[in-house]
């Protein structure tokens, strides 16, 4: 019954008043305003060929820079709400096997996991890479990259039964790398202010090149940033959702 | 470097949140080291720039070098960077008494201090920005930080955590539906910009529904009455170190912008401004008489206070309501003062929770003999509720009076005068339990030295103090800072 109301009362404004433009009408306002002197001006100002990166990374940089600290704010968050008092030892997936119908192997685990994890992780990160540094010419960025590597992690940790494993990353480090993105992010702004110029105004970094290579710098910069600070998230977040869950510490 | 302040006072929180933890594992104080000095270098920065703004005017700081509407802009005016004063000033004492709560490990202290970082950088950028976008950026890294924060308070916490989270997404969502109407009619995102498109007339709909989107959204975030549901458990259940902070700020901010869009952007020569203050003008009313009566039936001091701030926040948007300058600067001046009380009735239950392990006011028989600092605060803060000169309360009161004299609304004035007598009931309900009530003789988890509290707590106590009565005595000075910006918004 409520969501039957809220639902009318959103959609009543809409119909009752004519406040949006069509759908695809290149007169409205929100294709002529600003667009307009994106279309135009992206190559030249930003150089960068892709105008989606132009927007999110030098125009509207300063958005994107709190929107990669959202992410690091999540993955602290549920490391503090999720694992804060690890109790007991969350039970191994061996403890279930006895239980399990044994029917014949099934054919996933005919797959040599060894042989294939190690050769598809390298792609992946290969993968990532070109993700990263082609964000400013085609698809993709750092937020993609991030995934991509957090990924890989999530792929080695849960598929791959290692007595030592490559590469362990507690919460508490992972967390820090979360957070490390975003200031090499945020370094880069404060950079530019040793050019004079203002905060993100990539073109006064202090190096002696050709002010369309030095916003191709910032961008990559940015983009690297992005990409540490989401792969952290992801990895901590993993950690910390592996950790026994309990509330029972009421302190108040 | 002069220039920058305005992004350095954001920046300096920032980075101490984001390189909190790496520091905290090196050495186990260093992160919160750094997050205290950075709060203090963004306090020191805000009062340069309220000079720089009181002697030289408006600044508007470009992000980027990007002209607006095409790049992002900072806006500040003489009204913004007297909140962000405010805003350092409670960030920085909460920031310093956090120190005495909360467990040691170093993944919950850092991660802690880093959240709280986070917190105030939400504030001040929601505060500072002059466009709609950024806005909601910092509104939802505010909101985040804070649902961690409340659900740090326990199992409790957790589960007001877990309601506000609903209301508030639901409140971002209504946020975004606002700005998106208002973008496809014009087609830009920057503050100035869509005031003047606003303003060539044509678009009385479109500010319509925009703007009953906007009161929901900003309503339930600032727990303006039909939209406080979340609140009293969450100020309620909050994580003790931080609780000033989130109660004395955080509902202020959307308070903030909720102006901005009102008198700013629209202006006020659209058709159905009419309707839409007398909208706010009824959820003020019912929130001040709510609030207050619900008050009176607590018993746990939190709770109290909890629910005071709806009707508080009250006082705040009928000074919106009446849409005058006089009442728009008492609104403010409320604003201010309110941080300060409400933040310093926060530190008080704190420190006493500190020493003695309780939140009950039948358990706080004579307690001033043995905390007199905590005791003034929360008695200097008691009597600014209620309004009594020379406090701060009496005087942002009495502006928002002398406004709604100015319109002729009456009911308005009646409303307030009531409000306060039922505030008086519930304050001297605890002035009495602390002055006359019999000592129940708990014991004293702290008694190390010779002061009464620590030194972290002790001065946030001394501040707030000084500032309520500070605020009250220097009220026309403030009330001159805020009209530079007032005069002429407004009806």
């Amino acid at each position: 019954m409520t969501i039957i109301m809220l639902i009318v009362v959103i959609t009543v404004p809409f119909i009752a008043f004519d406040v949006l433009p069509a759908i695809g009408d290149p007169e409205s306002p929100p294709n002529s305003h600003v667009s307009d002197y994106y279309i135009e001006h992206a190559i030249d100002e930003c150089n960068s060929p892709n105008m989606v990166t132009a927007v999110i990374v030098d125009y509207r940089a300063f958005d994107t820079m709190f929107e990669t600290t959202v992410m690091f704010l999540a993955g602290i968050s549920v490391v503090l709400i999720m694992a804060n008092k690890p109790r007991r030892r969350i039970p191994s997936p061996g403890d279930f096997k006895r239980t399990r119908n044994t029917g014949g192997t099934p054919i996933y685990q005919t797959i040599n996991k060894d042989v294939m994890i190690s050769t598809i992780e390298p792609l992946i990160l290969i993968y990532a890479m070109y993700v990263l540094f082609h964000g400013e010419v085609s698809l993709g960025g750092g937020f993609q990259a991030g995934a991509l590597i957090g990924m890989t992690y999530l792929l080695d940790v849960m598929a791959v039964k290692r007595d030592k494993p490559i590469m362990n990353l507690t919460k508490f480090m992972s967390a820090a790398i979360a957070g490390l993105g975003p200031f090499i992010y945020a370094l880069t702004g404060i950079i530019c202010f040793i050019g004079g110029g203002l905060y993100l105004q990539y073109n006064k970094l202090p190096f002696n090149i050709h002010e369309a290579e030095l916003h191709s710098i910032g961008i990559t910069a940015v983009e690297i940033g992005v990409t540490i600070g989401v792969a952290g998230t992801i990895i901590t977040i993993l950690n910390a959702l592996r950790e026994r869950i309990s509330f029972d510490d009421d302190n108040d | 470097m002069k220039e920058n302040i305005p992004v350095l006072i954001i920046l300096l929180p920032l980075c101490s949140a984001l390189l909190c933890l790496l520091l905290t594992g090196l050495h186990k104080r260093l992160g919160r080291a750094l997050v205290v000095l950075a709060t203090a270098g963004s306090l020191v920065l805000s009062v340069i720039q309220l000079r720089t703004v009181i002697t030289e005017g408006t600044i508007h700081y470009a992000v980027g070098g990007y002209e607006p509407p095409f790049g992002i802009e900072l806006v500040i005016d003489s009204l913004n960077a007297l909140i962000i004063v405010m805003i350092s000033i409670i960030g920085f004492l909460t920031v310093l008494f956090a120190e005495n709560f909360g467990d040691d490990r170093p993944v919950v202290k850092g991660s802690a201090n880093a959240i709280l970082a986070l917190l105030i950088t939400g504030l001040l950028g929601m505060t500072s920005t002059g466009d709609m976008f950024n806005l909601y950026v910092f509104l939802e890294i505010t909101s985040l930080s804070a649902y961690c924060l409340i659900a740090m308070g326990g199992s409790k916490g957790v589960v007001s955590a877990y309601r506000y989270m609903l209301v508030g997404t639901i409140a971002a969502t209504f946020y975004l539906l606002g700005i998106g109407i208002l973008y496809s009619a014009t087609g830009t995102l920057n503050m100035g910009d869509l005031s003047a498109i606003l303003n060539k007339g044509g678009y009385d709909d479109v500010m319509l529904v925009s703007m009953s989107f906007l009161i929901a959204a900003f309503g339930i975030k600032m727990a303006l009455f039909p939209f406080h549901g979340w609140q009293p458990s969450a100020y309620t259940h909050a994580e003790p170190g931080t609780r000033p902070l989130i109660t004395g700020v955080m509902g202020k901010i959307p308070a903030l912008a909720m102006f901005r869009y009102f008198y700013c952007i629209y202006g006020t020569d659209y058709i159905y401004v009419k309707y839409l203050l007398i909208l706010l003008g009824v959820f003020s009313v019912f929130g001040m008489l709510y609030g207050s009566l619900m008050a009176m039936g607590q018993s746990d001091i939190r709770k109290i206070l909890a629910y005071s701030s709806v009707a508080q926040i009250g006082y705040i948007s009928l000074g919106f309501a009446i849409g005058t300058p006089v009442a728009l600067a008492g609104s403010f001046l409320h604003m201010i003062g309110h941080a300060f009380m409400k933040g310093g009735l926060f530190f008080c239950t704190g420190a006493i929770r500190f020493k003695y392990g309780t939140v009950n006011i039948d358990d706080f028989g004579r307690i001033y003999k043995k905390m007199p600092l905590t005791c003034g605060l929360l008695v200097v803060a008691a009597l600014s509720m209620i309004g009594i000169p020379p406090t701060a309360g009496f005087f942002s009161k009495w502006y928002l009076a002398l406004g709604a004299a100015g319109r002729h609304e009456w009911i308005y004035i009646a409303v307030l005068v009531i409000s306060s007598l039922l505030n008086a009931v519930y304050f001297f309900k605890v002035i009495e339990k602390v002055f006359i009530q019999q000592d129940k003789g708990l014991d004293d988890k702290w008694s190390k030295g010779e002061l009464e509290l620590p030194l972290t707590i002790i001065l946030p106590v001394v501040v707030c103090f000084i500032a309520i009565l500070g605020i009250g005595i220097f009220n026309v000075k403030l009330f001159d800072i805020l009209m530079l910006t007032l005069e002429g918004v407004g009806l």
